[in-house]
């Protein structure tokens, strides 16, 4: 069974030969831990790759994202980063004020994508390939406002928002068709909802501004036969029935902010989980033990013939020997399915 | 009246709790009253419905946008009427860390429970914790830290603010940080979330 055989099956829920796996990792891992990262793809590869971005023309950026200093993203977002191998935080707003609103450019390159290149890199893989685009429209918001301008955006409503936001989802929109009528198996959208606790916004406030657009994205992917993944970080439960709903297949998402039996009460057999072993605590200071008895856990709640991918992301502060026994823990789970 | 700027307030109504304000002032009432009554009572509540989740950071913002328009218009009568606030609070991201959303909400939400904020920003050094923390005879030093590589820094500001004599309660949070690791670097305080830093700063100020 090849890799991508293997996460339809998971995806579809019909018993899996063995988990499939993902690992992510930030540059910090692998500036800090280079041998060890390379023993750990070695011996547990990744059944999910994501598609290079092949574009004619290339998107124009400033800086180097994950380097110390300055970066200009391809929107003219500005970031600062004080930290190597890891992104940085916007400090001004390319958006000071709504007057100003001409001055966002959806960065049109990401439209001259490769379709040939892409399929040529889909044929060569026999893992399940992502699409390499990333619709994320309340992120992109937060590096256009700066994200406490931005809350205070979704508090007042003004019209331009409105504005803002069909023009940039109207561009993730032509930017996902273009990538389904490739050969990729899914395609992604992400935006994190999540505090430590709860939701961002309301609900209802997600429900009324954020959903459709999501719905929009579901749709595109639906029309085309790919599978469609989503992210997003923090505590997201008030919203996950509603991903359900729409027909997200998989959703990657921070289990540990959340109560897993429950999750698992409510949603297993439903969508698959993408996803994750808690980076925040277990994998920068925990036990191999520990990390092992959290793949358990996840495990008996969320498996029900498939439905769960062995995804983890070696961030900044987590030790090598975590990650490789979260793989480790799914390998030898993977006998007894 | 007090509750009608509670009510406002709440619903982030910045210009009617300025008129509101303004009426309360006209009418002779105490300026005390209006601040504890009316302003510092709406964000308890903010903040109470935030632990919650009956409302969220938008909503969080507006009111303490129109908190701050209101003590805004009180400014000059408690300065008249020589009103302290309830105590200082130096607040700052530590060094190598450029995160401050959290940090923002915690100094709104304190400002809004009527302490006096010191906000250094992100990316603060041990030694401008410390010199502000003795400029400013703080009650309080909060830390903000969303990496596990900054959170150490924690540990070295307690250990500074110590060897300087400086016994002032500090209090931590941010993503990685936890109450055990509180206990670890002998920080007195730890809140999960904004709401939580206004109960855990209350209990610190009253020991």
């Amino acid at each position: 069974m090849t890799s991508r055989e293997l996460v339809k099956r998971t995806l579809e829920f019909s018993s899996p030969a063995r988990i499939p796996r993902q690992l992510w990792f930030l540059p910090w891992a692998s500036d800090h831990y280079p041998e060890e990262l390379a023993q750990i793809q070695k011996r547990f590869p990744d059944d999910l790759l994501t598609s290079p971005s092949f574009y004619k023309k290339m998107p124009k950026t400033v800086g180097d994202e994950y380097s110390p200093g300055t970066y200009i993203d391809e929107w003219g977002c500005i970031f600062k980063n004080r930290q190597k191998g890891i992104k940085g935080e916007i400090k001004e707003p390319l958006l000071k004020n709504w007057g100003e609103l001409d001055k966002v450019k959806v960065p049109r390159e990401r439209l001259s994508l490769d379709l040939e290149k892409v399929n040529d890199f889909c044929r060569s893989h026999d893992q399940f390939i992502l699409s390499r685009s990333c619709a994320r429209p309340f992120e992109q918001l937060q590096f256009i406002r700066k994200p406490g301008n931005l809350f205070l955006d979704l508090a007042d409503r003004p019209t331009e928002l409105f504005c803002l936001i069909e023009r940039i989802h109207q561009f993730y929109c032509e930017e996902m068709e273009l990538w389904a009528r490739t050969d990729v198996d899914a395609l992604v959208f992400s935006d994190d909802w999540g505090g430590q606790n709860s939701l961002l916004i309301s609900p209802a406030l997600w429900r009324k501004m954020f959903k459709p657009l999501y719905e929009d994205y579901v749709d595109i992917a639906r029309r085309q036969g790919k599978y469609i993944f989503m992210h997003s970080d923090g505590y997201i439960m008030d919203i996950i029935p509603d991903l359900v709903e729409m027909g997200v297949d998989a959703l990657n998402s921070q289990l540990f902010c959340m109560n897993i039996e429950e999750l698992g009460r409510r949603f297993k057999g439903t969508m698959t989980f993408w996803g994750e072993i808690d980076r925040q605590y277990l994998l920068p200071y925990g036990t191999t033990e520990e990390v092992r008895a959290a793949v358990r856990k996840v495990k008996d709640s969320l498996y029900q013939d498939g439905g769960v991918i062995a995804q983890c992301e070696f961030d900044v502060g987590a030790k090598p020997e975590n990650v490789a026994a979260v793989f480790l823990a799914w390998e030898e789970l993977s006998y007894s399915l | 009246m007090v509750k009608d700027i509670q009510e406002a307030l709440l619903k982030g109504k910045k210009e009617d709790v300025e008129k509101l304000v303004d009426r309360a002032l006209s009418s002779k009432m105490p300026t005390a009253r209006i601040l504890n009554e009316g302003l510092i009572a709406g964000m308890e509540r903010v903040g109470i419905m935030f632990k919650n989740n009956e409302v969220f950071i938008p909503e969080v913002l507006v009111a303490a946008r129109a908190m701050n328009a209101g003590l805004v218009k009180l400014e000059p009568f408690l300065v008249r009427d020589k009103i302290q606030p309830k105590g200082s609070v130096v607040i700052g991201t530590v060094k190598g860390d450029l995160h401050d959303i959290g940090k923002n909400l915690v100094a709104m939400m304190l400002r809004g429970a009527g302490y006096r904020i010191i906000d250094l920003g992100i990316d603060v050094s041990a030694e401008k914790f410390v010199s502000a923390a003795r400029e400013n005879k703080a009650d309080i030093v909060a830390l903000s830290a969303l990496l596990t590589t900054t959170m150490i820094q924690m540990k070295n500001i307690v250990e500074t603010l110590h060897s300087q004599g400086l016994k002032i309660p500090v209090i931590i949070g941010g993503a990685p940080v936890t109450r055990e690791y509180a206990d670890e670097i002998k920080a007195e305080g730890y809140a999960a979330d904004a709401a939580s830093a206004v109960e855990e700063v209350g209990k610190l100020i009253a020991r």
